[in-house]
């Protein structure tokens, strides 16, 4: 592994049982202090690489190393240092929103002031202080992504993955966590999200990676892949061409 | 070790009618909470009641030293066939599975914690009917002061053991079909094979005490009690424990109950997340041709929409399908063995014509059939999908109508094919035949109709896994337990009947006592519909 590498996936794949690969071959690094856009069609094989890296999904072929841990060999380091928000999250409805923060606090053993300053930061950057007290149950879409998103950003993880992090969210929201993610990129943490909003991938990221029916057709920073076009033109061209 | 008090701790919170009563600002739902909280105490209050009468029977026969083990036995079966049912959904294949594993926790840890989860969520039911013993236990046979603090303590660990087991067959099963394509079909198939097998273990065994002679008379229980002692050593050890206060059973019991879990969560931690990611993951073969469609009408598709759901949850599957499977199987046992060999064996060589339990026929098989009706979870069931019918342009009523047009599909031809056999067997003459299987599909009818009402009304859309409504809802509660005591009374009040009534005049009365209690249940329903 390269000395910044923060998350090396090497020749991974995946099939189910009986059908085609999921993920065939996939080898990509994100490096400290990247923003690295995973992006591909519906089905290309994005949540299935990305739930592979935090280790939700089992595999056999190739390796994922987070922070020269190996996901497969050391999940528990791996895990220590990742934070992940899935695309639709699944969280407890009949907690709050703060019994949900505390519990995710406790496992990542953050002190009471800590975990204070920390949720009241993000809970008013994203204006749901006041619904911390009230069962998830009874939330949107959007303010579960919310705290989601705090729960992956309270214990300062040096990876985080999102799986179509944008997805739900109001305009202003998506702001702060794109703010957000810049902020964090800064401060030397690597973020892998996966995206079919090329967009956002362009503006945000400073390197990308395209996945077309489970292989990687295209990967590298985005002035590479795109070759002075724009990446919805390379996205469609290197679609095209495979 | 403190990660796993602080899972277990938001695991049990996460569905505590207690937090929701405290944090929800909606009023109806507060309401909903302090129902489900009268509803369950009254059932461990009949629990508790019945624990206690079974302890009376005991102590006025003089059999009372049979209770301890009595108390074992009926909590060990009970753990573990509630656990055989729960752990798909559960302990494998829950809805949250991504976020906690995603999160640092060992997969033996949040296997453990689950099944502590279920293991604290079921102990109220043992709670009750082991105190109550306690109390019946303590009044005829006035054991040492001490026996009381051993009997609590070990209370405690009765349900782990068999839970255990319950939980590693479930594992086995979960284990095995994951190396199938067909994940799901392998994992139905085995269960219902496994719950199958459990049923008729008890004959088997049964038959081979015959040669042993043994008499199944009230004295005799505790024959049978000792000898489940000598199969199973925790009974023996909670006995030892309780009636002679017996340090080395307590500790025996404390201790490998401790092993066990610690083994036996070893083992499932270590393919935790290899069958987690089989069950969760579905292989998609994308190489579907565009074919010719069929047209339904709006309450077949709904119907066809009810099956589709059934069939793709193998623990709603297992639950809905289990009584239809042992009907099929009566029907063909009785017709192999014949009818009067059957109540035979079922009574115990009980000295009585079998022709009188002919007018019972319909009623047997509506025992087993009508045990679970869909209706009475379907309507939970929607859950977060529940916005799909209500922003379609159908009536709720017609929603409902398909609900209870599937329960019909589902259970009329298991009805019609269990009573066809044992008429058959028993050498019903054909009109009674013809009679019995109008009664059949009334009794279904009626079984869609009640368990629909009690599906509506009890209806919870905001549940953390499918299990709490398929075997825990307060709607198939409602629908179950007054279902069973009913159809228990029914079937004796139709044998009392024939002893001197006309059996086609039986059957005509209880066709139209039937028909008229479907009516009016899906009066009701059309109501509750409107109103929903």
């Amino acid at each position: 592994m390269s000395e910044r590498a923060m998350l090396e996936i090497k020749n991974y794949s995946k099939s189910y049982t009986g059908g085609k690969k999921a993920a065939d071959d996939v080898t990509l690094t994100v490096e400290s202090g990247d923003i690295y856009g995973f992006i591909g069609h519906n089905g290309a094989g994005k949540s299935t690489t990305i739930r592979a890296v935090v280790g939700v999904l089992d595999f056999t072929e190739g390796e994922i190393y987070i922070d020269g841990h190996s996901v497969k060999a050391e999940p528990m380091e791996c895990k220590k240092v990742t934070a992940y928000i899935p695309d639709n999250p699944d969280l407890y409805e009949n907690l709050t929103g703060i019994q949900y923060l505390n519990f995710v606090a406790d496992i990542f053993g953050l002190s009471a002031e800590v975990r204070e300053e920390r949720i009241k930061k993000y809970a008013d950057t994203f204006e749901i202080t006041d619904a911390l007290g009230d069962l998830i149950s009874s939330y949107s879409h959007g303010m579960k992504q919310k705290v989601a998103i705090i729960s992956a950003l309270i214990h300062k993880p040096k990876l985080l993955v999102l799986d179509e992090p944008f997805v739900g969210l109001d305009p202003k929201a998506t702001f702060t966590l794109k703010e957000i993610m810049h902020e964090m990129c800064e401060q030397g943490t690597a973020i892998f999200f996966s995206t079919h909003v090329l967009e956002v991938a362009e503006k945000l990221c400073n390197k990308v990676a395209i996945i077309k029916q489970g292989k990687i057709i295209a990967t590298g920073t985005i002035e590479e892949v795109t070759e002075g076009q724009s990446l919805e033109e390379a996205f469609l061209e290197a679609d095209n061409e495979e | 070790m403190k990660n796993n008090i602080i899972l277990l701790k938001t695991l049990l919170r996460s569905t505590s009618l207690h937090n929701t009563f405290k944090y929800t600002k909606d009023k109806k739902k507060k309401r909903k909470v302090v129902g489900n909280y009268i509803g369950l105490i009254l059932i461990y209050a009949m629990l508790m009641v019945y624990s206690i009468a079974m302890c009376v029977g005991y102590g006025l026969v003089g059999i009372i030293d049979a209770a301890p083990a009595m108390c074992a036995v009926v909590i060990s079966t009970m753990a573990f066939f509630f656990t055989v049912f729960k752990t798909n959904g559960y302990l494998f294949n829950f809805k949250e599975y991504d976020m906690l594993m995603s999160l640092p926790f060992k997969a033996s840890t949040v296997a453990g914690c689950k099944f502590l989860y279920m293991y604290v969520k079921a102990l109220p039911w043992y709670i009750s009917i082991s105190l109550a013993m306690m109390i019946g236990y303590g009044f005829f046979a006035a054991p040492s002061l001490l026996s009381y603090p051993v009997w609590i303590i070990l209370t405690f660990f009765l349900p782990i053991i068999p839970m255990l087991f319950a939980s590693l067959i479930g594992f086995f099963i979960a284990k095995v079909s994951s190396r199938f394509k067909a994940t799901k079909f392998i994992r139905t198939v085995l269960t219902f094979a496994f719950v199958i097998l459990c049923f008729t273990l008890r004959y088997i065994i049964e038959a081979v005490f015959k040669d042993d002679k043994v008499e199944d008379t009230l004295e005799d229980i505790s024959a049978k009690v000792d000898t489940a002692g000598g199969i199973y050593l925790p009974i023996r050890w909670f006995t030892d424990a309780v009636t002679r206060t017996s340090i080395i059973s307590t500790i025996l019991f404390i201790v490998s109950t401790v092993i066990l879990f610690a083994v036996v969560f070893h083992l499932v931690g270590k393919s935790y997340n290899q069958i987690n990611s089989a069950l969760k993951s579905q292989a998609t073969k994308k190489n579907y041709k565009m074919t010719s469609q069929k047209k339904r009408n709006v309450v077949n598709a709904v119907a066809f929409k009810e099956f589709k759901r059934m069939v793709g949850s193998p623990p709603y599957l297992v639950n809905a399908g289990i009584g239809e499977i042992m009907a099929v199987l009566l029907g063909i046992v009785t017709l192999i063995m014949g009818f009067d060999r059957i109540v035979a064996i079922v009574t115990q060589n009980a000295p009585f014509d079998s022709s009188i339990l002919q007018p019972a026929i319909p009623f047997i098989a509506f025992f087993l059939v009508g045990m679970v009706a869909t209706t009475a979870c379907s309507p939970s069931l929607e859950g977060k999908n529940y916005w799909i019918v209500q922003s379609l342009p159908i009536e709720k009523t017609t929603l409902y109508q398909g609900k209870m047009l599937f329960n019909m599909y589902l259970t009329v031809p298991f009805m019609v094919f269990a009573t066809i056999c044992m008429c058959i067997s028993a050498k019903v003459p054909v009109l009674d035949t013809i009679m019995y299987l109008i009664l059949a599909v009334a009794l279904c009818a009626y079984s869609s109709a009640w368990g629909c009402v009690c599906g509506i009304k009890h209806m919870r859309l905001d549940w953390e896994n499918e299990i709490e409504v398929i075997k825990q809802g307060a709607a198939v509660a409602v629908y179950m337990l007054p279902n069973m005591f009913v159809v228990m009374g029914l079937t004796a009040l139709v044998i009392y009947l024939g002893t001197f009534m006309n059996h086609v005049l039986i059957a005509l009365i209880f066709i139209l006592i039937s028909l008229l209690l479907a009516f009016l249940s899906y009066l009701r329903v059309i109501s509750l519909a409107k109103k929903a």
